[in-house]
């Protein structure tokens, strides 16, 4: 075996370790859209390592949270154990509320070699100076701060404040404004979310069921249900009622080219060691890291490569990245995706399962031209991702347009799960008060019942038109929940195990271990969750690598969890 | 370093409890009858599509007995999944990973889709044996210059469309004949097939794109995928899938990717279910391994046809919209739906629907023959076309396909397209009229690229131009010299706002990423009779000629070392 064939096995071993590890895991990561909360914010940019699945550790540069201050405050206050290290990425995100004034004061902690550093807050009218306190002596008012480019940058060690009002409400990127090619591909950049500080002018916000969340036989609810892990206080993101939501995630897009860090590495030690000698008359003192040509192999979200993407957030084994990408959602919650491109490639953002209503970009929202209280985005399946550029975005997902029940409800079983009823709403929905703690909250009532498979299959009736393959000659997923069905109760039912004071009319050969489905999936337990996994991820396919190691990169898989399963965005 | 899933799913193999086993390999399937498409007298109503005259359920409790009025039918289709070669624009030869037809033959071998009726698809051979290559070793392609042209003067008639390898059940005919599909007479039709047909049509028979898929709204579609393995890479025990990108909606079950579904081992056959969606510009791919399946070739085209267009003859369209308002499943209401797209338009244009179109849709000849239509459920004739032509932007890597036909580690960072492909085939073959043929390792010529993208529109008409792009590593241009471009939906949605205000928008260029669609109208006409109405006479026409579609990515313009070529085609204004 040659050196390559070696380095392959070994690489690929460690990744199967990870990755099986990352199954392990994301059983119960989920996320949301967390981040500090201001409307000041102490931030630093220094030099760190970031974690990537083949084992790699890149050095980086991030903001992150001055640790000479005090800790910030975090939102959702229902995630636990936050932290906010000097240096992450993607940088903190900032989380404030339409009108409040903004100040951000940015310490140049970077490598004196890297030269000034700053912020761009793009959609923002900001004042830029040198902070009132200075991190040391030589920090002066004329030094610390010095008029970039493009805005005003922190000298080495110094402190430069950005003062501006949060004008609008929305999704916003920030970034470097000082040599961007390279500072930006390093790591320097991050989101700003302005919550609306009124209800929407059209209609406030509808039911949020949070009491949603039953135990495996749904006769109780959960105590508490589930948590809100919304930050807009509202229930909103813009002042449309259109802009409502139940769940929300933020995704930042972004790669690495690892030649570039490791040459900016190189240059950073050797300035810092550099002494004058007779061999060596002259030290440098600026970085010359070329930015072109340009090959990245790390395509990230949110820092992170798949499967990390998929661990919790603020998981211990990222101490520099602290955000996932890990959705989840019950049929007919209104998600709000808060996604932005950071790095310099444009990325085409496949989102499995239904189509997103784009609501706003760059924190403006896209309304009628004869109706300003009507929405004009597009709506797509593919959402491009653009540097410097935040879209926001509405998805759902139902089950409204399958022609078969995707519950498997059997109206001859004996499982009481499996006869629930369905009263549908103006628009078919099972969302009456009586249902809103059902398993089958906003099911798809047209579809009620109605049989997917010619033969039953498990509990579950058959007289449908499909017939599934012969078990013998297909593979199973990871993710796979056991069954064509949603949730553990319909899972179970129909793999032919049931519950042990459960009986089964149409099959009654359950297997012995009665809790075990026959797919024994981890990630997606056919047991526990059984939830519908879709696949959100660059449709550039080469984008879903790691460093040429697939499957990695811009990936994640979204779950729409059966209302048996508790979402749990904390820890 | 790929294929670390297969090592998972390898590991995690295992199988639902075995409850209706039938020890099945290969195996099609396409009901005669169903809830939705019921015809419990085998009378022969789904193979044909009826007029729309009122919503499926008006209802919403459930699903009755009988729908209230039966729209869409039964449409069904096979393809294999293996692999194949092709031709490119500079004369080289490229292997795929790829999917070819297994059953609508004939109308694939002339560039149109391969979805059939149950009475078209549910046919038996009648031309006993098949011959390696079909149906281009029949017709006799590898005579001429690498290609024929078919319909013109073919040398022998390959008419046939039904599922390949289907044959009369015998054993079911004898133990239990309640299994066999009533509905067609003269044999035992439990969709059991012979595995010799298959295999000789279906092994390195791939095509790029992938067969064409086509349905109208309201049908269900049984899609079966037959994985005949890959002959020349039989180290690789490759599944592969159906995605259905862009269904609404979708289930994990049938959206075709791997990590949350089930996949197809060789040797075995799936059946995808899909109730047809919202009118509009899909397309569908493998999801096994993405950067590699889909930079190998298993990309297709797929497009649904609106209901609008089986509204009876001369009535509204404006009316015919707000009908389906009436079942919750087709209506659009923009203040309770924030994911629908249609509403009713703000303007009612009065536009009727043309006999011509009405009659095409409702004939039960062929569903996959040229026609005039609407690409949406506009209700005001807005999105109306004289002709529609699918066109899918690809790129092929030559190094990356030798590197996946040689058994070596593919590195998907290097991965840069040399070939720049209008479906599957780059200029000048784009405008070679018929299917391009190419040789395989069994000798015989294959029909590798049935699908020409010479625009041919009659002068003042309107080409609808259904544009996906399945690249894997960029964005791609596509721009057309002299006649607009007007961009009325994107990724298989009307461009409409929630007030019902057309935002279709006049262009000369349009940029797609991988993984995107959108649909444009090519108008020839530059005055109308009745102006709002897209479909009434013109009267005067933009000049006959010929037009250029062509990327202005000018490094897309070539065919790997030849610097002639590329991303192009012709537009025909006849």
């Amino acid at each position: 075996m040659n050196a390559t064939n070696t380095k392959m096995m070994t690489s690929k071993t460690r990744l199967l370790v990870l990755l099986v590890l990352a199954l392990l895991l994301t059983a119960t990561a989920h996320a949301a859209a967390p981040g500090i909360t201001g409307p000041t914010f102490n931030l630093t940019a220094q030099a760190s390592y970031l974690s990537q699945p083949d084992g790699a550790a890149v050095y980086s540069w991030g903001y992150g949270c001055d640790p000479t201050k005090a800790l910030p405050g975090f939102a959702p206050t229902a995630i636990t154990s936050p932290f906010c290290n000097a240096m992450q990425v993607p940088g903190p995100t900032l989380i404030v509320t339409e009108g409040q004034t903004v100040i951000v004061n940015l310490t140049n902690n970077l490598p004196t070699a890297a030269g000034n550093t700053s912020i761009l807050f793009p959609g923002f009218q900001v004042t830029a100076a040198a902070a009132a306190t200075q991190p040391s002596a030589s920090c002066t008012a004329s030094t610390a701060a010095v008029q970039g480019l493009l805005t005003t940058e922190a000298t080495p060690g110094c402190t430069v404040a950005y003062t501006f009002t949060a004008s609008s409400p929305g999704t916003r990127a920030y970034y470097s404004g000082s040599q961007g090619d390279l500072q930006v591909e390093m790591g320097l950049y991050g989101a700003i979310i302005v919550l609306p500080s009124t209800a929407p002018t059209n209609g406030s916000c509808p039911f949020h069921n949070t009491a949603a969340g039953l135990n495996a036989l749904g006769t109780a609810l959960v105590t508490g249900g589930e948590n809100d892990f919304r930050l807009s206080t509202t229930g909103a993101a813009y002042h449309l009622t259109q802009s409502c939501y139940d769940r929300e995630y933020l995704f930042q897009f972004s790669e690495m080219d690892p030649n570039i860090h490791r040459k900016a590495l190189a240059q950073v030690t050797d300035i810092a060691n550099c002494t004058v000698t007779a061999s060596r008359p002259v030290c440098p003192t600026t970085l010359e890291v070329p930015t072109e040509p340009y090959q990245p192999a790390y395509f990230m979200i949110n820092g992170r490569s798949m499967p990390d993407d998929m661990d919790p957030n603020y998981a211990t084994e990222y101490p520099h990245q602290p955000y996932n990408g890990n959705p989840h959602m019950h049929p007919g919650e209104l998600t709000l995706i808060r996604v932005i491109g950071q790095g310099r490639w444009q990325h085409p953002f496949h989102e499995h399962g239904n189509h997103v209503r784009i609501l706003a970009r760059d924190g403006n929202l896209i309304v009628s031209q004869s109706n300003p209280a009507m929405l004009a985005g597009r709506l797509e399946f593919t959402t491009d991702t653009t540097p410097g550029q935040a879209f926001d975005g509405i998805f759902y997902w139902t089950a409204k347009g399958l022609n078969w029940d995707a519950y498997g409800h059997s109206p001859s079983s004996n499982d009481g799960n499996a006869t629930l009823s369905c009263t549908p709403d103006a628009n078919g929905y099972n969302t009456g008060t009586a249902a809103q703690t059902a398993i089958n909250y906003y099911e798809w009532c047209q579809d009620h019942n109605k049989p997917l498979q010619v033969a039953p299959f498990g509990d579950v009736a058959g007289g449908g038109p499909a017939t599934l393959p012969d078990p013998n000659i297909f593979a199973n997923g990871p993710w796979y929940g056991g069954s064509p069905y949603l949730g553990p109760d319909a899972t179970l039912r129909a793999t032919g195990c049931m519950p042990t004071n459960a009986l089964q009319t149409n099959a009654p050969n359950c297997g012995t271990t009665g809790t075990t489905p026959p797919s024994g999936t981890i990630a997606n337990s056919p047991s526990g969750e059984a939830g519908f996994a879709f696949m959100w991820h660059s449709h550039n396919e080469r984008e879903i690598t790691t460093n040429n190691i697939f499957p990695g990169g811009m990936l994640m898989m979204m779950l729409v969890d059966s209302r048996e399963f508790v979402i749990d965005e904390s820890n | 370093m790929k294929k670390l899933y297969q090592d998972v799913l390898f590991v995690l193999l295992c199988c639902l409890t075995p409850l209706v086993v039938n020890a099945q390999s290969f195996r099609v399937q396409c009901p005669t009858s169903t809830i939705t498409h019921p015809d419990p007298s085998h009378a022969g109503v789904n193979n044909s599509e009826p007029p729309y005259v009122g919503p499926t359920y008006t209802g919403t409790n459930g699903y009755p007995s009988a729908p209230a009025n039966v729209n869409g039918a039964i449409k069904c289709q096979q393809i294999g999944g293996g692999d194949g070669l092709s031709t490119m624009g500079d004369g080289a030869q490229i292997y795929m990973f790829a999917f070819g037809p297994l059953s609508g033959l004939a109308d694939i071998a002339n560039g149109l889709p391969g979805t059939e009726f149950p009475n078209v698809f549910n046919t038996v051979y009648p031309g006993g044996a098949f011959l390696p290559g079909d149906p281009a070793t029949t017709i006799g392609a590898g005579s001429g210059p690498n290609q024929i042209p078919i319909g013109s003067s073919p040398t022998t008639l390959f008419t046939y469309n039904g599922a390949v390898g289907l044959v009369n059940d015998p054993t079911a005919q004898a133990d239990n004949p309640s299994a066999c599909d009533p509905g067609v007479s003269g044999f035992c039709d439990t969709g059991h097939v012979d595995p010799r047909a298959i295999i000789d049509i279906g092994v390195m028979n791939g095509n790029i794109p992938a067969p064409l898929l086509a349905f109208d709204e309201d049908d269900e579609v049984f899609f079966t995928l037959t994985n005949v393995g890959m002959i020349m890479r039989p180290d690789l025990f490759e599944q592969h899938t159906v995605h259905f990108h862009g269904y609404p909606n979708a289930s994990s079950f049938y959206d075709g990717v791997p990590d949350a579904s089930v996949a197809i081992n060789i040797g075995g056959s799936f059946t995808y279910y899909y109730m047809a969606p919202d009118a509009g510009t899909y397309f569908w791919h493998c999801h096994i391994t993405p950067p590699e399946h889909l930079q190998m070739g298993m990309v297709a085209q797929l497009y649904v046809r609106p209901r609008q267009d089986r509204v009876p003859a001369g009535q509204s369209l404006y009316t015919a919209l707000v009908a389906q308002q009436g079942d919750n499943r087709t209506k659009c209401d923009s203040t309770q739906d924030i994911l629908c797209s249609n509403p009713v338009p703000a303007v009612n244009t009065g536009a009727t629907n043309p006999a011509a179109v009405y009659s095409a849709a409702v004939s039960g000849t062929n569903p996959n023959g040229p026609r005039s239509g609407y690409a949406y459920n506009d209700g005001d004739g807005s999105t109306y076309y004289d002709v529609e032509y699918p066109i899918q932007i690809h790129g092929f890597d030559p190094n990356f396909h030798f590197v996946g036909m040689t058994f070596n580690p593919e590195e998907f960072n290097d991965m840069k397209d040399k070939y720049f492909l209008l479906n599957g085939r780059s200029y000048p073959d784009t405008v070679t009229p018929g299917p391009l043929a190419t040789q395989v390792t069994d000798g015989k010529m294959h029909f590798s690229q049935p699908l020409p993208s010479i625009i041919n529109i009659p002068a003042g008409g309107r080409a609808l131009l259904r544009i996906s792009d399945l690249d894997v590593t960029e964005y791609q241009t596509l721009a057309s010299l002299g006649i607009p471009m007007t961009v009325i939906g994107f990724n298989a949605k009307l461009l409409r706002d929630q007030t019902g205000n057309n935002m279709y928008y006049n262009s000369n260029s349009i940029t797609l990423a991988g993984g995107e669609s959108l649909d444009v109208i090519l108008d020839t006409c530059v005055v109308r009779s009745t102006l709002s109405v897209p479909s009434s006479t013109c009267t005067t026409a933009m000049p006959t000629g010929t037009y250029y579609l062509y990327t202005p990515n000018l490094d897309h313009l070539s065919n790997d070392a030849e610097n002639f070529g590329g991303l192009m085609t012709e537009v025909h204004i006849n």
